[in-house]
């Protein structure tokens, strides 16, 4: 298994952009969802040899206590080696394994508790620095708190940090969005990801914001790349930014269309070809591993160059040209139209492909 | 036997309850059985029922006391105004038929002329009169003051409680005079409806007039003068009952391998080879297509499937005109000619529905008369065909007689309505202090462009509008042509009155502009006239389209996304390098939406 994804769905509250699978109010089923998540892990197949990366997302996984990560950790050494070798808290084929925080979720004796189960990457959802903006997308923070957070996690040992931040709010300026991308930078993290708001249905800001206007959201995410490779981080993928070397091995693992397993709520696993997930609702999940019937959608397995294609075009570098036989027209047409380029023996989009990825990926579905 | 036989119709305005009442006098004859009834037997098609009118008439016989009644349903839409005429013609009484809440509207009296010139009695039914909003009173007055009924002539009825319906059957059978005509005279037999069923091919409904028609015998059909054998005739109940004989005044069925049904069109004659009548029945019109609009398959592929749609659709449907021709923008098509816009919309929807095509439908036109210099006259049913300026002499364009039914407060709004549209004003006369028609002439082209539409929504929907052909008049037409990205789109090219030409031109323009979506390239949206460009729009490039997250979680739900995103654009037809959506193409009838 390369990768392994474990879904944390607990928040204090719903940011009102939020459309995870994630439930505000219920931190009492805490223990209960881990003991299940464990239970879970033991039922896999996994083989031998580890996963290569883990990655805990949310919701809000610094909600749960140390003990909750020692105890997935300790599960996960188990089930991928052999009987005799257990014990060993670190899984010691595992590079990268990451935890999602929202700031002033943890204080400095709980990371540095996390760091030492051997969590070495951190990815803090810092979203804006401005707290007009803060508030109206519902977190629970300040731009303070996220700053001090920050320093907290630097103290306790985390030398691998990325922050997410969303430009094109409602009503943001171009100069505000300016104003986040420099305080990012004064924290210097190895890693950023800028993501463009996404209104989506079902949730408080679909009845209430419009998408900003295009050429606000251009202009955006232009300076959002300027400004950060200027300052030295390389745009490696649509919406990540990373110091040399400090590119997200796990999210690289879903960009190359590769092998990941998730588990816990609404988790999604691409195994072999095949794509399955758990139910969303936390009740249920929690029900079905209680009753050993965890019942995953049945698996899909579908001609995955789509896939690779789309996902791969996503990463700046591109996607080696063999995965592209059979869609020698759509290529043809998209170099024509300056959206896709060769580069080596890869094809990648350009500049403006890269503004206009869906015309380019929906060539390829 | 005549003596107890009633054959009569019920003729409404749209949504006047024609179809509930016909429910409600099966119900009371027995005819159907209440729990076999399904709402509005009469009406079969899916569509009839959406839009609440019916398309094709069709017949029923109950018995009652000793009487046969026949009811003979009749379309209720203007637009088959020629079918309506030929069931009235099958009869010798009609209900008339009035929402309480309403009151006379424009079909009600275009009917009730009708009715009145096929000689018919007509007894006066004020409908819905449990209805909260009802004003029997006002009802009664139009009835009595606009129509000239006595007041006692006039029933009172709630179809849908089934109210006043022993009332009705009572007056149909004391009123409506028994059918005259000689069984033993050569026969002659009024063809007011037919369709085309798969099995049996075409099932003729027809009312004998003189004569009597015998199973077997050779037949004749005086318009087209195609003959054929009556293998099997018979009454009409739910079903068809098959009978050996129909003798004169009774109404029922023939079918007689009949492959066509064009072959057996409403108001031709049927009579019998041996001893034929020595003329036909009165009123017979060849079909004459009002108003022409292009289909065409969005994916080239599909042109068999359309037409072999087309031809299905013309078995049941011998007012639908076809042909095949080509666009230069969307390739092979058919040019079809419809008896006006419901009846075109009903087709085009019908092929979408029932037999799942892309279609793209080009604006609709009507057929101009073009005189060349040259002395030849042209009718051109396309704009594309139109000649050069140079060889016009003049055009001209069918003209219609309009009347408009309207509360008093909206007379201005019509009025100024109907000058916008190069109207004539003929007439305008008050029924009663609250209601008036106005009489218009206006260019048919005008009419089948939204002017329905725009009707109802000045008068909050209150106005209803019926029409009569005129004939053609000259009028300083052009053609407009819409370029798009520098290219001309044939399909979109209109023909408009010259002092309208830049409102339509601007107005295009900048519909198109909403219609069409963003490329990655700017795309210009011209209207020309002779090839001076006249208005001119632009469609923005697509400058940022990216899904910003895209994580294990999201793959399938994304690859959906795109999925949809390329299944949109298979819904539109490629031009040059724009991706142009059905609704484009029909832009011009919703300029003022």
């Amino acid at each position: 298994m390369t990768a392994l994804y474990v879904h944390i769905p607990f928040c204090k509250r719903k940011c009102n952009y939020c459309d995870f699978v994630s439930y505000a109010g219920k931190e009492a089923l805490i223990d209960a969802y881990v003991n299940a998540l464990v239970r879970e892990l033991g039922t896999k197949e996994l083989g031998t040899g580890g996963p290569e990366t883990i990655f805990f997302g949310g919701g809000t996984p610094t909600l749960l206590e140390p003990r909750h990560f020692e105890q997935i950790i300790k599960t996960v050494a188990a089930v991928f080696r052999p009987p005799s070798r257990n014990g060993d808290l670190k899984v010691a084929a595992t590079s990268e394994i990451t935890i999602e925080a929202n700031p002033g979720t943890a204080d400095k004796a709980k990371l540095k508790a996390l760091r030492a189960l051997g969590i070495n990457r951190l990815s803090i959802g810092v979203q804006s620095f401005n707290d007009r903006h803060l508030t109206m997308l519902g977190r629970v923070h300040d731009s303070a708190t996220a700053k001090r957070f920050y320093q907290d996690a630097r103290a306790a040992g985390f030398e691998n940090i990325n922050l997410d931040l969303i430009f094109a709010l409602p009503g943001q300026t171009l100069a505000e969005w300016k104003a986040d991308l420099r305080q990012a930078l004064e924290l210097d993290p190895e890693h950023l990801s800028v993501y463009n708001l996404q209104i989506e249905e079902g949730t408080p800001f679909a009845g209430k914001f419009t998408k900003a206007d295009e050429e606000v959201e251009l202009a955006m995410y232009e300076a959002a790349i300027d400004t950060l490779t200027a300052a030295g981080y390389k745009h490696y993928e649509i919406s990540n930014f990373a110091k040399p070397g400090r590119e997200c091995q796990h999210n690289l693992v879903y960009w190359r269309n590769g092998n990941y397993l998730g588990v816990g709520a609404g988790a999604h696993s691409h195994v072999n070809g095949q794509r399955w997930s758990n139910p969303n609702c936390l009740e249920e999940y929690l029900s079905r591993v209680a009753s050993h019937e965890l019942r995953v959608s049945d698996p899909e397995t579908r001609d995955p160059r789509p896939e690779t294609i789309f996902l791969g075009l996503r990463l700046l570098d591109g996607l080696a040209q063999e995965h592209f036989n059979g869609f020698e027209r759509e290529v043809k047409e998209l170099i024509a139209d300056g959206l896709l380029t060769a580069d080596g023996s890869n094809y990648k989009l350009t500049r403006k492909g890269l503004y206009l990825g869906n015309l380019v990926f929906a060539k390829f579905v | 036997m005549l003596s107890k036989i009633r054959n009569f119709c019920i003729i409404a305005h749209i949504d006047h309850g024609k179809s509930t009442l016909a429910d409600r006098l099966l119900e009371f004859t027995k005819t159907i059985e209440k729990r076999d009834m399904r709402a509005q037997v009469l009406d079969t098609m899916d569509l009839e029922r959406e839009r609440g009118i019916t398309i094709k008439a069709q017949a029923i016989r109950m018995e009652y006391n000793g009487y046969v009644l026949n009811l003979i349903d009749t379309p209720g839409h203007v637009d088959f105004s020629y079918e309506v005429s030929r069931s009235l013609a099958a009869c010798e009484g009609a209900l008339l038929l009035v929402d309480a809440t309403q009151g006379i509207e424009a079909q009600t009296l275009a009917n009730y002329h009708l009715a009145l010139h096929s000689n018919l009695t007509i007894i006066p039914i004020i409908n819905k009169i449990d209805l909260p909003g009802a004003e029997v009173e006002m009802a009664k007055n139009e009835l009595v003051h606009t129509l000239g009924f006595r007041a006692d002539e006039i029933l009172l009825a709630s179809a849908k409680e089934g109210r006043g319906i022993a009332e009705i059957i009572d007056a149909v059978i004391a009123r409506v005079p028994p059918p005259q005509g000689d069984p033993d005279a050569p026969l002659q037999a009024l063809i007011f409806d037919s369709h085309y069923d798969s099995f049996r091919g075409v099932i003729v409904y027809l009312r004998i007039v003189n004569g009597t028609l015998n199973k077997g015998d050779k037949i004749r059909l005086m318009g087209t003068g195609k003959e054929f054998e009556a293998l099997e005739i018979g009454t009409l109940r739910l079903d068809l009952i098959p009978r050996d004989t129909l003798a004169a005044g009774e109404v029922g069925y023939l079918i007689g391998n009949i492959k066509n049904i064009a072959d057996a069109h409403v108001g031709d004659t049927v009579t019998r080879t041996k001893s034929p009548a020595p003329a036909a029945l009165p009123g017979y019109q060849p079909i004459k297509p009002m108003v022409f609009c292009g289909f065409y398959p969005i994916n080239g592929e599909d042109y068999e499937l359309l037409k072999e749609s087309i031809e299905k659709l013309q078995l049941n449907d011998a007012a639908l005109f076809y042909e095949p021709e080509t666009s230069t923008a969307l390739g092979f098509g058919y040019r079809c000619g419809f008896l006006g816009l419901l009846h075109l919309e009903i087709t085009q929807q019908r092929l979408t529905r029932e037999f799942n095509i892309g279609l793209i439908a080009t604006t609709p036109n009507v057929v101009y008369q073009v005189n060349l210099t040259n002395k030849k006259v042209l009718l051109i049913d396309n704009p594309t065909k139109l000649p050069d300026l140079s060889q016009i002499e003049s055009i001209e364009e069918p003209y219609l007689k309009v009347s408009i039914f309207t509360p008093a407060d909206y007379v201005g709004a019509v009025m100024t309505l109907a000058n916008d549209k190069r109207g004539t004003f003929l007439n305008l006369e008050y029924l009663d202090p609250k209601r008036a028609v106005i009489t218009y002439e206006l260019p048919l082209a005008e009419v089948i462009i939204e002017f329905h539409d725009l009707l109802k929504s000045v008068t909050r929907g209150y106005a209803s509008m019926d029409y009569e052909q005129v004939g053609y008049r000259t009028s300083d037409l052009v053609k407009l042509d819409i370029l798009i990205n520098q290219e001309p789109v044939d399909a979109l090219s209109f023909i408009v009155h010259r002092d309208r030409a830049y409102y339509y031109g601007k107005k295009m323009t900048e519909r198109l502009v909403k219609e069409i979506p963003q490329h990655q390239f700017s795309v210009p949206v011209q209207a020309a006239i002779g090839g001076k460009i006249i208005a001119r729009e632009t469609i923005k490039a697509k400058r940022k389209d990216v899904l910003a997250k895209c994580y294990g979680g999201d793959i399938t739900r994304k690859r959906k996304l795109l999925e949809k995103q390329k299944e949109g654009k298979k819904k539109m037809k490629l031009i040059g390098r724009v991706e142009i959506p059905q609704e484009a193409f029909l832009a011009v009838l919703r300029l003022d939406q």
